[in-house]
């Protein structure tokens, strides 16, 4: 009995000992990235700085990790920060800049040639209260989407509905023919609720338009206003009432985010319509490979409700910022905005392009070419509110109260509740 | 009397059965999840394949093969291994020599210092990363494996102190003397009484205290970071899956790699372990 241990503790000094000589890694010619990419993500990201390396002779250590906030904040605390790190939202710019962790990059980039290749609006969303811009855009993801089946559509007469009343109209014929119009699913983990959010953002630029919705980002308005009221009441309209949505609010609050859209295929459909972002491509293509983009599976327009505002588009994008101000840091900053190394990027993920200068060709199919398209020519673009607000409330309360008002509280009490944390935050 | 024993014997077992099919369900899920292909896996429940378990086509090995396959993953399995058996055997060996000392020995402040380490026990370990961090970054420390053994001896110390203490004040005070009079010294003594008779503590600990270590995530990102060089299999593994939560039927196969080790000290290790757990309990 003591000799196998003794075996077993000799085995593991042995093992470690041989693997003790390992070069603990040093600053030159390095770049550290922290981002919140995995999988194929990582791939894709790996792929994309590969000629980089090459060419510079940078090595690129990139990081991933889905708790980027918490990891984030303490290296910073602790004053180790990485060298550039990939942010999900303009609320976390806004926390770096309150701790002055971001690097101005206006002398960094050479300005002329990074304003001609981006839009006015992504260089906003970048922007600090100094003027400075503060990060680089790599990708976007649209997500005032709904997504169809072309066939279904077909087999049952329906037509794509260009405004929010020809869109109700057809989900009542819908229902009349003996169907479920929507398939909608909020469970995602620890962040559940966040698919409802975009809805509420979805409805509120189409009813209150953009500058509401700005003020609303900031808690200019209370979240007890008329506003914000009705863009709750329309989505109820559909995500709690058993006749329009598949399952009913049951399913609404129980089924993943990644399996909502597959109503949508079976046999007869189980719904017809799925509001969701872009990204849900890959899902979709994951889940039934043997369906073709842009054939068998297509989007429209999430519909103007509100003519007057028009049909703003509202979605997410992926921020590349500089926390470390070094030469190297500096040159894969300059390389990620540029269009050649956005062009691998999204051509491997099929996210949608925000550089101007690139070739459509790079995307993978014609349906992820329509979605950049769709979301180049949008006349005004808002950044996902729930990822531009405070993470107390855009990712918490916010969530809570979609999940709350679906599962049948009552709204003002579910406005009230999300308003007194919004109070404390701000 | 005869037929009532008999009942609550099977009683019992009825329970144990329950008991253990709720445990072993979710690895089954896991393990079944692993082999069969990704769509399958996202389609339908692993309990699906229970309608025609003989038919084998509906099994697959490409979830391991990608996993294996996809850069890193070696890597990882190395990182963990020397993680793992460094960030074990520190601190049950320093932890060893601390609770001979404050079980045996004597001298001023033992009382607090030991009062100070068992308080210890209950600091949440999260309190320590910004201070500590800042001081790795400043030596040197950060994103090195001494940085995080280090920090694993010290988030294990004060528990591995408490239970070693507890097991060498239960050993007889005779035999110890006996030992001074034959004109043994106090190293002899620890290394030819106190350890070869704690061996069932020192085994349970190490299982403890490995397990701990082999699958800790939060040290390990924090002081090491995800960076491919020094990563190990937990960091890997929660990176397999992509922002969204896409992916995610690599984790089965990913995630039966990683308890293989555990399950091998576990069984390796069991027979003391029984024992173990009962250490220190019963002063005699």
């Amino acid at each position: 009995m003591k000799k196998s241990l003794i075996v077993l503790v000799g085995l593991f000094f042995v093992v470690a000992s041989s693997f003790l000589n390992i070069d603990v890694a040093s600053a030159q010619g390095q770049v550290t990235v922290l981002g919140v990419w995995g999988g194929s993500e990582e791939e894709a990201f790996i792929e994309m700085i590969r000629p980089f390396e090459e060419e510079t002779g940078i090595e690129v250590l990139y990081e991933g990790t889905r708790d980027l906030p918490t990891v984030l904040t303490t290296r910073i605390e602790a004053g180790n920060p990485p060298d550039i790190v990939h942010l999900t939202g303009p609320g976390l710019l806004m926390d770096l800049l309150r701790r002055d962790a971001a690097v101005d990059l206006r002398d960094v980039l050479d300005m002329d040639t990074f304003t001609a290749e981006y839009d006015e609006t992504w260089l906003d969303l970048a922007r600090g209260d100094d003027d400075g811009i503060y990060g680089v855009f790599i990708s976007a993801d649209l997500k005032s989407l709904i997504w169809y089946s072309p066939p279904r559509f077909e087999e049952y007469g329906y037509e794509v509905p260009e405004t929010w009343d020809e869109l109700m109209e057809l989900s009542d014929q819908m229902v009349a023919d003996g169907g479920r119009p929507w398939s909608i699913g909020l469970e995602s983990g620890a962040a559940s609720g966040w698919p409802g959010t975009d809805w509420i953002e979805d409805i509120l630029l189409r009813t209150a338009g953009p500058e509401v919705y700005d003020q609303w980002i900031f808690h200019e308005i209370p979240w007890t206003a008329p506003e914000i009221r009705e863009a709750f009441e329309l989505f109820g309209q559909i995500a709690r009432d058993p006749n329009y949505v598949y399952g009913g609010p049951v399913a609404v609050l129980t089924m993943d985010f990644g399996d909502a859209a597959d109503p949508l295929f079976t046999d007869p459909p189980r719904a017809f319509m799925h509001r969701q972002a872009s990204f849900i491509t890959s899902f979709i293509e994951d889940r039934h490979p043997d369906l073709v983009p842009g054939e068998d599976f297509d989007f429209f327009p999430f519909p103007p409700i509100n003519p007057e505002h028009g049909n703003p588009m509202m979605g997410a994008a992926d921020m590349m910022t500089m926390t470390n101000d070094t030469p190297e840091a500096r040159a894969l900053i300059e390389y990620l905005a540029s269009a050649e190394a956005q062009e691998i990027w999204v051509g491997k993920l099929g996210k949608l392009g925000v550089n101007t200068e690139i070739d459509p060709a790079a995307y993978p199919d014609d349906l992820t070419r329509r979605m950049a398209a769709t979301l180049h020519d949008a006349p005004e673009f808002r950044f996902d509110a729930s990822d531009s607000m405070p993470a107390a409330v855009g990712s918490g309360a916010f969530w809570e109260g979609i999940l709350n008002y679906v599962g049948g509280d009552d709204l003002d009490q579910v406005l009230e509740y999300i308003e007194s944390v919004a109070q404390e935050t701000y | 009397m005869e037929s009532r024993n008999l009942f609550m014997r099977m009683l019992m077992h009825a329970v144990i059965i329950i008991m253990v099919l709720i445990w072993v369900v979710p690895t089954l899920g896991i393990l079944i999840s692993s082999i069969r292909p990704a769509s399958d896996v996202l389609n339908t429940g692993w309990w699906t394949v229970f309608k025609s378990p003989l038919e084998v086509t509906q099994f697959t090995v490409e979830n391991y093969e990608s996993i294996i396959e996809r850069a890193g993953m070696g890597t990882a399995f190395r990182n963990s291994v020397i993680i793992a058996s460094v960030g074990t055997l520190l601190p049950v060996t320093t932890a060893a020599f601390a609770a001979f000392g404050f079980s045996r020995l004597n001298f001023w402040g033992k009382r607090f210092l030991f009062g100070i380490i068992i308080g210890l026990i209950v600091v949440p370990l999260q309190m320590t990363f910004i201070p500590v961090l800042r001081v790795y970054h400043q030596v040197g420390l950060s994103g090195t494996f001494l940085g995080v053994w280090l920090a694993h001896t010290a988030y294990g110390l004060p528990f591995a102190v408490f239970m070693l203490h507890n097991f060498f004040s239960a050993l007889p005070r005779d035999l110890f003397e006996a030992a001074y009079i034959d004109g043994a010294s106090l190293l002899s003594v620890f290394f030819r009484i106190a350890l070869p008779l704690s061996v069932p503590a020192l085994a349970s600990l190490i299982i403890f205290q490995f397990l701990w270590v082999w699958n800790d995530l939060l040290v390990s990102l924090i002081y090491l970071g995800g960076t491919r060089d020094v990563a190990p299999l937990t960091v890997r593994l929660a990176s397999l899956v992509g922002s969204y939560g896409q992916d995610w039927h690599l984790l089965t196969a990913a995630a039966f790699i990683s308890i293989v080790v555990p399950v091998v000290v576990f069984i390796g290790l069991q027979k003391y372990f029984v024992r173990g757990i009962l250490a220190g309990s019963v002063k005699s």
